[in-house]
């Protein structure tokens, strides 16, 4: 019995292993931001501290910069460019939303970029499905158009 | 006044039930779409009625809509011969909002279907008049502008249309 039991822990830490390893991306899960947190923070006027980056099709979330679609190394450099003379402790928030996560091309560069440029306050917004459904829809603040 | 609560009961699902009928559906008519072609002409569904019409919504930043231009290519190349005789068309409805990057795409997939967009993004009326949620997104109208399928993709969407013009 002690054996079988030994037995199924090993693989369930394993598999659990493997499958973290498999699932492995640049961001944590701490490093998601919900959008009706930052809803409520921009409605409030409180994103002085923070630099909102659009790394996708378009920087339709109020107060937020674009630097276009990250899958391109050239936006990129854009990226790099913008976060240059950023202080490294500053709440850094990217969001694509052109598409769930698993489909994106520019989510993960953009935040390995922060990753490797050393922010520590780093945050993914968390769209995981697309900017229409998780943001226009809910009447949450946009640029002007 | 029981019956009354009943009746009451009754009326609210039944609006319930009306709210959460989806906006497009089998065997409605196509909302209209006019909206302009790269050229800045504009162009009108409703011009290509008497065809089977593959309305689809796509984008150059919508991976998976980039991902299904080669297939959508084949289909088009395959029935040549019935667009050729006014049977058949595809319709590229773009949420871009980039105009370069629209033309940019559309030249690098050959793509030789009309082509609209008003470069609105999300904020596209197509996209709230067809209740789009996510890209890519198709519909399929008959030749009097009937929706006869919705968001087909692949073999599926392959076969149908083959179907249809059979």
């Amino acid at each position: 019995m002690k054996k079988f039991l030994l037995s199924v822990i090993t693989i369930l830490v394993v598999s659990n292993v493997l499958f973290a390893q498999s699932n492995k991306e640049p961001w944590t899960s701490q490093q998601l931001l919900d959008p009706a947190i930052l809803a409520k923070k921009i409605t409030n006027n409180q994103t002085k501290n923070m630099l909102i980056i659009c790394i996708g099709p378009d920087a339709i979330i109020k107060n937020s910069v674009d630097v276009g679609a990250t899958q391109s190394a050239s936006n990129v450099a854009k990226l790099k460019a913008q976060l240059k003379n950023v202080s490294k402790d500053k709440e850094v928030v990217i969001y694509c939303g052109c598409c769930p996560f698993d489909r994106c091309p520019n989510v993960r560069p953009a935040f390995k970029t922060l990753n490797e440029m050393g922010f520590k306050n780093a945050k993914l917004l968390n769209l995981p499905n697309n900017i229409k459904t998780n943001w226009i829809d809910k009447g949450y603040p946009m640029n002007d158009e | 006044m029981k019956h009354f609560f009943s009746l009451l009961f009754i009326l609210f699902f039944a609006f319930q039930l009306k709210a959460q009928e989806p906006k497009i559906q089998v065997g409605q008519y196509a909302p209209e779409i006019a909206l302009p072609k790269p050229d800045g002409t504009i162009l009108k569904l409703s011009s290509l009625k008497g065809k089977l019409v593959l309305i689809d919504f796509w984008a150059s930043w919508c991976a998976p809509c980039i991902k299904e231009q080669p297939a959508l290519k084949a289909m088009y190349d395959k029935h040549a011969k019935d667009v050729q005789e006014n049977r058949f068309e595809i319709l590229g409805v773009s949420l871009d909002k980039s105009k370069e990057n629209w033309l940019s795409a559309i030249q690098r997939f050959n793509i030789n279907w009309p082509q609209i967009s008003d470069l609105k993004f999300w904020r596209s009326k197509v996209a709230a008049d067809y209740a789009i949620e996510g890209l890519p997104y198709n519909i399929i109208i008959d030749a009097t502008g009937k929706i006869i399928a919705i968001n087909l993709h692949d073999k599926e969407l392959a076969d149908f249309i083959s179907n249809q013009l059979l």
